[in-house]
């Protein structure tokens, strides 16, 4: 049944703890700019109240009910392959690279991998879910740290040779943003920011990518392997 | 060298003129001999023949064949003098039947008196000696002051012929008395024997006393027999079956002291006597002894009956005697066959007590000497060496055993016979030629059975060995255990107090602190002030420390993206937050694997435990962590270039965390490090894996 209010984003929430689902959707409902649909403690009601309401995207928890491992990654993955137009925002309390990884391991197309405690940072959050919900993806800047902090630790890493500018850029790249965000980001110039993102494509050796979702895809690829090539 | 001359008699001078001495009375003796029996033989057939063969020539022998192998020895002497002096005896007798007037035994009233004279008291020197040899057996020394006295009183005797002749009496009972002190004084030596072995059975350390008083004790039951014989013989006449009885009886103690002698003196060594003989020589010996005897006593016995029959029967009749009596003489023979080589049991009897030892030989030490001098003695052979098992780097029993002189350098007469159990060489018997004779068949037979026995014995000593080996290695491992499982437990213990001090202390002080914060606020609210925005944000900042603080502990006490997506993505997360390089290898096959968790916790804690100490000891610019799998084991592998492990520290308690946590998965792990020259741990765990779950 299509809202009437069809400018807010209709929004879908999987969140096995009651109190953290209840508040993320006061919160999201007070900004008055989203919908929430429903709210469903696992990953099973999740894919059903999907294919009932027909959301603009998803919030799902990484943990959920019976198993509590990765219930929300493949769920999302479900959700993907059987509802492209839907983004999904996966709420995860580890901090860790491998499960955004693993969320990513189809294509990083209409999916985010956010730390939980993004929900304190509602801006944020609808701005993934925006990102999700047009087909872009979205990583927490915490992912990206480890990643980037990797590379970068010693002096003959992969990425010491950025400039501090350009590692920026690339964190926020990598982060899923468009050159107009990043320019938003670190107040400068959108022609800055691609002049920036150009040399950083050249230093690293990549191909420069004008698709926005492939660009993502080359720099977490570069991120998670170094410069050798993907195995 | 057939024996060996352990006393070197020949330095000594006065040795060397005693061994002159018994030269010229041995070459004497024997020409007077050959004499003698060639003049019994051919010219005269005299009655004196069989006393010749039976008496004189025994005696004669077995004191050749005593000085041969101990000249010095008084006892050797004496037999050789006696017998010496018995040959003159019957050189002196046979030369005068052959001159006429002596025509027998006892003399006839025609005899020449000074002849019949000196042929007395020559007899009656013979019975002296004979008498002294015997009273002053073994060691042939006066012991005693009675026997001094005793003995040399006897020489007084020499004279009774004399006496004898000048007392007027019969002629008949002269003839008779004349022969009485030579029929008594074997008695009468056997009789002091007697006596003095029952002085010396009192006297302390004399432990052959008793044998030599029972040897005395029968010799003089015999000897005064056969001196009652003689005097029995005087009264009733001197032929036919008396004669025969007589000659028997007569020459008795001549046989009986050459075969005792000649065999106590080369088995059983006579005091003072230090030679060894081949047993074979021994036998030889006593077999002429024995022939000569039974050969004049066969003579007497034909001339007994050729008194009272024709020639032609009475040679059919000693014929057939020659030819009943032989199984005595065979008898005999064979009684000094057995005494001299002992009962040698048979070759099935010699396995049959060989196997039963071998049964319960786990101790190769005391089997194989015994092995080695067993078989040297039933096959008789020079040397024996036997090696049991094989010498090795393994704790596996060895053991050697040597009889008799093992020549040196090659020597193409050894032999050798190798112990096989299956295909493992388990040891060889090698051996000289045999004392005497040779090797049969039947004797290589026996060795290679023995070797087959002796291998069987190594291998069940070998199998005990090793059996022992792995209780002790069990017993160690349980051991091991039970320490590692007490270590395990407290590390467990230890870390569970760590957690909760977090809790308490950090985690919990940080929530009291937000609430303190929170109460703030909502104070900066009422008084509507403009700070509580401020207040809220940070509360909200602090809200995630304590969040982070928690994700930090929950990691630490078990890193989720272990149990969520394996070994592999959780080394490689682990790596990707240390603050130097870490190159991680993993082998493709190995990253979607799943292996049960205790696996997979016992490997991740080793990558990190590792890396945590690299981290804090090693000084390391770079660290490579491998995985990888090889024969159905997880291989893993962390190195780094840092300072390595201090030789002197042992290994620390971190280190044998490790290690317990890897063992107790079944896996063991290796540490390579030098001062200097970075650190390895390598680790091989058996992989259980379990069916790969969706992620």
């Amino acid at each position: 049944m299509p809202e009437p209010m069809s400018d807010r984003m209709r929004v879908l929430i999987a969140e096995d703890h009651y109190l953290v689902r209840e508040g993320t959707r006061r919160l999201l409902e007070d900004t008055g700019e989203v919908v929430v649909v429903a709210a469903v403690g696992t990953a099973d009601e999740l894919l059903d109240a999907v294919h009932r309401f027909r959301p603009d995207a998803v919030i799902a928890d990484i943990r959920m009910p019976p198993d509590h491992h990765t219930e929300g990654i493949t769920a999302a993955h479900a959700i993907r392959a059987a509802h492209p137009g839907i983004g999904v925002v996966v709420l995860s309390q580890h901090a860790n690279e491998q499960y955004a990884f693993a969320l990513f391991q189809h294509g990083t197309d209409g999916l985010a991998y956010l730390l939980k405690e993004r929900i304190g940072e509602l801006e944020e959050l609808l701005r993934a879910l925006r990102e999700v919900a047009v087909g872009r993806s979205v990583i927490d800047p915490r992912i990206v740290e480890v990643l980037v902090g990797s590379l970068t630790r010693t002096t003959d890493a992969p990425l010491s040779h950025l400039t501090r500018r350009e590692l920026d850029v690339l964190r926020h790249m990598a982060q899923g943003k468009n050159n107009r965000s990043i320019a938003e980001s670190l107040s400068l110039s959108e022609s800055t920011i691609e002049k920036h993102v150009n040399s950083t494509f050249a230093k690293l050796g990549l191909a420069e990518e004008t698709q926005l979702h492939r660009r993502v895809t080359a720099v977490l690829t570069y991120l998670r392997y170094g410069p050798e090539p993907a195995p | 060298m057939l024996y060996r001359e352990k006393r070197s008699s020949d330095t000594c001078p006065m040795a060397v003129e005693n061994a002159r001495g018994m030269r010229v009375l041995a070459v004497c003796g024997g020409l007077g001999l050959l004499y003698a029996v060639a003049l019994g033989v051919w010219l005269t057939p005299s009655r004196m023949l069989p006393w010749a063969l039976g008496a004189v020539v025994p005696c004669y022998l077995a004191g050749l064949s005593l000085c041969w192998k101990a000249p010095g020895h008084p006892v050797a002497r004496r037999v050789l003098a006696a017998g010496a002096w018995a040959a003159l005896g019957l050189v002196v007798r046979f030369t005068v039947a052959l001159l006429g007037p002596l025509a027998d035994w006892v003399p006839g009233p025609t005899t020449s008196w000074p002849l019949l004279l000196l042929v007395r008291t020559i007899d009656v020197v013979a019975a002296v000696m004979i008498g002294r040899l015997l009273a002053l057996l073994p060691d042939g020394g006066e012991r005693y002051a009675h026997e001094r006295v005793a003995l040399r009183s006897l020489w007084l005797l020499v004279a009774a012929p004399l006496v004898l002749m000048a007392v007027p009496m019969p002629l008949w009972l002269r003839l008779r008395l004349l022969v009485q002190p030579e029929a008594w004084m074997p008695a009468v030596g056997a009789g002091l024997l007697l006596v003095r072995s029952m002085l010396d059975a009192r006297r302390p350390g004399a432990q052959s006393a008793r044998w030599w008083r029972t040897v005395a004790a029968v010799a003089f039951a015999l000897f005064a027999a056969r001196g009652s014989m003689r005097l029995f013989r005087m009264w009733q006449g001197d032929s036919g079956p008396a004669y025969f009885i007589g000659c028997a009886l007569g020459a008795l103690p001549y046989v009986l002291i050459s075969l005792g002698l000649v065999y106590v003196g080369f088995r059983h060594r006579l005091p003072g006597l230090d030679f060894t003989a081949r047993r074979s020589t021994v036998y030889g010996l006593l077999w002429i002894i024995i022939g000569g005897w039974y050969l004049g006593m066969v003579t007497a016995l034909g001339l007994t009956a050729s008194q009272y029959l024709p020639i032609s029967t009475a040679v059919l009749v000693t014929v057939s005697a020659t030819m009943l009596c032989q199984p005595l003489r065979r008898q005999a023979n064979r009684l000094a066959a057995r005494r001299v080589f002992g009962a040698r049991p048979s070759n099935f009897e010699l396995l049959v007590q060989f196997g039963t030892t071998l049964e319960h030989a786990y101790d190769l030490t005391l089997l194989a000497p015994q092995l080695a001098v067993s078989l040297q003695e039933w096959l008789d052979l020079r040397w024996v060496h036997v090696e049991l098992g094989t010498l090795g780097p393994e704790r596996l029993p060895f053991a050697t055993g040597t009889a008799g002189v093992v020549p040196d350098g090659a020597d193409s007469s050894r032999t050798r016979v190798g112990l096989c159990y299956g295909d493992d060489a388990l040891g060889f018997i090698e051996y000289g030629p045999k004392d005497e004779g040779r090797f049969t068949p039947e004797d290589r037979d026996l060795v290679e059975t023995l070797a087959r026995q002796a291998a069987l014995a190594v291998h069940n000593a070998r199998l005990n060995a090793e059996l022992s080996i792995r209780i002790e290695e069990v017993q160690r491992q349980a051991s091991e255990l039970n320490a590692s499982r007490t270590r395990i437990v407290q590390a467990q213990d230890t870390e569970r107090r760590r957690i909760e001090r977090q809790l308490h202390d950090g985690i919990q002080q940080e929530l009291v602190a937000l609430v303190a914060k929170l109460r703030l606020a909502r104070n900066q609210l009422c008084r509507n002030g403009d700070t509580v925005y401020t207040t809220l944000t940070e509360l909200q900042d602090d809200a995630y420390r304590v969040i982070d603080g928690l994700r930090e502990l929950a990691h630490g006490i078990h890193p989720p993206v272990l149990t969520d997506q394996g070994l592999a993505a959780a080394v490689m997360s682990r790596a990707r937050r240390l603050p130097i390089p870490v190159t991680v290898e993993i082998e493709p096959s190995v990253r979607p694997a799943r292996f049960t968790p205790g696996i997979e916790e016992a490997a991740f804690f080793l990558v990190s435990e590792a890396l945590t100490n690299v981290l804090k000891h090693a000084r390391a610019g770079r660290v490579m962590v491998r995985i990888g799998r090889a024969g159905g084991s997880l291989l893993l592998d962390v190195s780094d270039d840092g300072i390595g492990l201090h030789s002197t520290t042992g290994p620390g308690s971190g280190l044998t965390g490790m290690r317990d946590r890897i063992e107790a998965v079944g896996g063991e792990l290796s540490i390579i490090s030098r001062p200097g020259d970075g650190t390895t741990l390598r680790a091989r765990i058996t992989e259980t894996r379990r069916e790969p779950t969706d992620a």
